[in-house]
């Protein structure tokens, strides 16, 4: 055990995920021996993030401001909303440059074990979204797990009847990738997901 | 196949293990607490992912350790790989082959093959249907290591399904949702057991009538609530149409009951001996040779798909049969590596190598 303030912030540390209680120990020792600036401005840094970060009151991306940069730009597609469960995800699907929708972030997915259930999620807020806005296509990007595809076809039940086309990311081979790299289970879903020529 | 060495640090009751065992039999001796099985058990681990005493994880790694680490080099054909395998203490293990980390632990199976011969075996003719399931849907994941993730798979949406059932929920579209991931999963999981049962009934009837010594008929029968019949020509998609089907209209019952009363978890396989339910109706002594000639049939059935010979990992088991029995036994064993434990070596008729197992380290006899 340290002193007060010390031990504190290693016991504050140790609580964040993928820090275990000897990085703790390494990260706070690093704290206290770096300039009084440096540590101050990452002191600065999570209080801003606390105090000026929240969600875009439209598609809950996380933004500075009322709505997101994606929802308030006018050249993106607001007839195509991509559907993901976090907004990491959001961040990702960015970074192809392929994609001129909108977005919906869940927080989370379908799972009765740990009481999520549609409500739980951000799934009325889409309901109204897709009542308030023109929205004709979804492309839903939840992962590619149990819960995750779970989430999907919940979302494909509920919203198709509403004359929304609903489309699932395809999970196949790796580009640039030799088949016989390819395991079972990933070769399995693209041949089940196999698109016609 | 065989294992060449193979090291265990943090592992059950081993603090730092170096062994490398013969590539024949190895007959591994030692008094009770000794950690005999401990050695088999993390051979098996690199195997199946999982303890064959049904251990969980964290029982496996060592009261004084955070980590298990079991490394080994398995040699298969012509073809070496190193293996790698960290279980931590909070959960979570990490897999790599050929020090190339692996993206799901799960993709390590299939790298070691074996077949156990166990005390409890006796269990899966004897007592309840679980111990048949779980013996067809071990077996399957030796025969094609990706029936794990089905399982799991299963698994995963069984729980999620129970647990949205436990909840008064009336969403009926939430509830169709889990149904039809249950029924998905739940096709793959019964197309392999009647794929296994499939692979194993060529074998099991000659293997039996050798250890036997008489002529008799053996097989499977299954009892299912949703169709699910050991058929291997039924797709995986028409059994999750037939237990979707099912779960539609178990839907009242199970919301009652606030569980899911139908689907390979409540299936009930039976082995059948001349025509009769052997659980019931076979002797002690029958059910005995009824165990072995299954393991030894699945030993034949892994070993024709891969074209490579599984370890063998025989557990106490000498000491449970009689001298006619261990006799039968010794001549059906197929050519494999072999380990052996017994706490006295005159139990077992086996030529080998010894080995002897005391405070932690296994030393040459």
């Amino acid at each position: 055990m340290y002193e007060g303030p010390l031990q504190r912030l290693i016991d504050e540390l140790s609580r964040l995920p993928g820090i275990g209680h000897k990085s703790a120990q390494r990260i706070a020792f690093h704290l206290l021996s770096i300039e009084d600036t440096d540590a101050r401005r990452l002191g600065h840094s999570i209080l801003d993030l606390r105090d000026q970060i929240g969600h875009c009151t439209r598609c809950f991306n996380v933004t500075a401001n009322e709505e997101c940069a994606i929802c308030l730009d006018a050249r993106r597609d607001e007839s195509v909303v991509c559907v993901v469960e976090r907004p990491q995800d959001i961040v990702v699907i960015e970074r192809t440059n392929e994609y001129r929708g909108r977005y919906h972030v869940l927080g989370g997915s379908l799972s009765p074990i740990q009481g999520i259930g549609p409500d739980q999620l951000r799934i009325p807020e889409l309901r109204r979204r897709v009542e308030e806005e023109q929205i004709r296509e979804f492309i839903i990007a939840t992962n590619p797990t149990m819960e995750g595809d779970a989430t999907a076809m919940y979302l494909a039940r509920e919203f198709k009847p509403l004359g929304i086309m609903v489309s699932r990311l395809a999970s196949g081979l790796p580009v640039g990738g030799d088949l016989d790299y390819a395991d079972e289970l990933t070769l399995g879903r693209a041949l089940v997901g196999r698109s016609e020529m | 196949m065989q294992l060449d060495w193979l090291t265990l640090a943090g592992f059950r009751s081993y603090a730092q293990l170096e062994w490398q065992p013969d590539p024949g039999v190895n007959v591994i001796v030692g008094r009770n607490g000794a950690g005999k099985t401990n050695l088999l058990e993390a051979v098996g681990y690199l195997g199946s992912l999982r303890s064959f005493r049904g251990a969980p994880d964290h029982a496996l790694v060592g009261f004084d350790a955070e980590n298990a680490y079991l490394r080994g080099q398995i040699a298969s054909g012509a073809a070496q790989s190193l293996i790698e395998l960290e279980l931590r203490r909070r959960g979570g293990r990490q897999a790599r082959v050929n020090t190339q980390r692996l993206a799901r632990t799960a993709d390590l199976l299939g790298h070691v093959r074996f077949v156990t011969f166990l005390p409890e075996d006796l269990d899966i003719v004897k007592r309840g249907p679980s111990h048949r399931r779980d013996f067809l849907d071990a077996t399957a994941v030796q025969l094609w290591p990706a029936s794990h993730l089905d399982q799991a798979d299963f698994d995963r949406a069984l729980r999620q399904r129970n647990a949205f059932l436990k909840q008064y929920d009336r969403d009926e579209v939430t509830l169709g949702v889990w149904d039809e991931r249950l029924a998905q999963a739940g096709g793959k999981v019964m197309a392999r057991r009647a794929r296994t049962v499939d692979a194993i009934s060529d074998q099991v009837a000659s293997v039996h009538a050798d250890i036997a010594g008489s002529e008799a008929s053996v097989g499977f029968d299954y009892v299912s609530g949703w169709k699910g019949e050991l058929d291997p020509t039924v797709s995986p998609s028409e059994f999750a149409q037939r237990l979707t089907d099912a779960l539609g209209e178990a839907r009242k019952r199970d919301r009652e009951r606030r569980v899911t009363t139908v689907g390979p978890h409540r299936d009930e396989p039976m082995l059948m001996l001349d025509g009769h339910d052997s659980r019931y109706h076979a002797s002690q002594g029958e059910q005995r040779t009824l165990t072995l000639s299954l393991r030894v049939a699945s030993h034949r059935a892994i070993a024709d798909l891969i074209d490579r010979s599984p370890i063998l990992l025989l557990d106490d088991v000498y000491s449970e049969l009689d001298p006619e029995r261990a006799a039968a036994l010794t001549r059906s064993l197929p050519e494999a590596q072999t380990l052996v434990t017994t706490a006295d070596p005159r139990d077992v008729p086996l030529e080998g190598i010894s080995w002897s197992i005391e405070g932690g380290t296994v030393e040459h006899r």
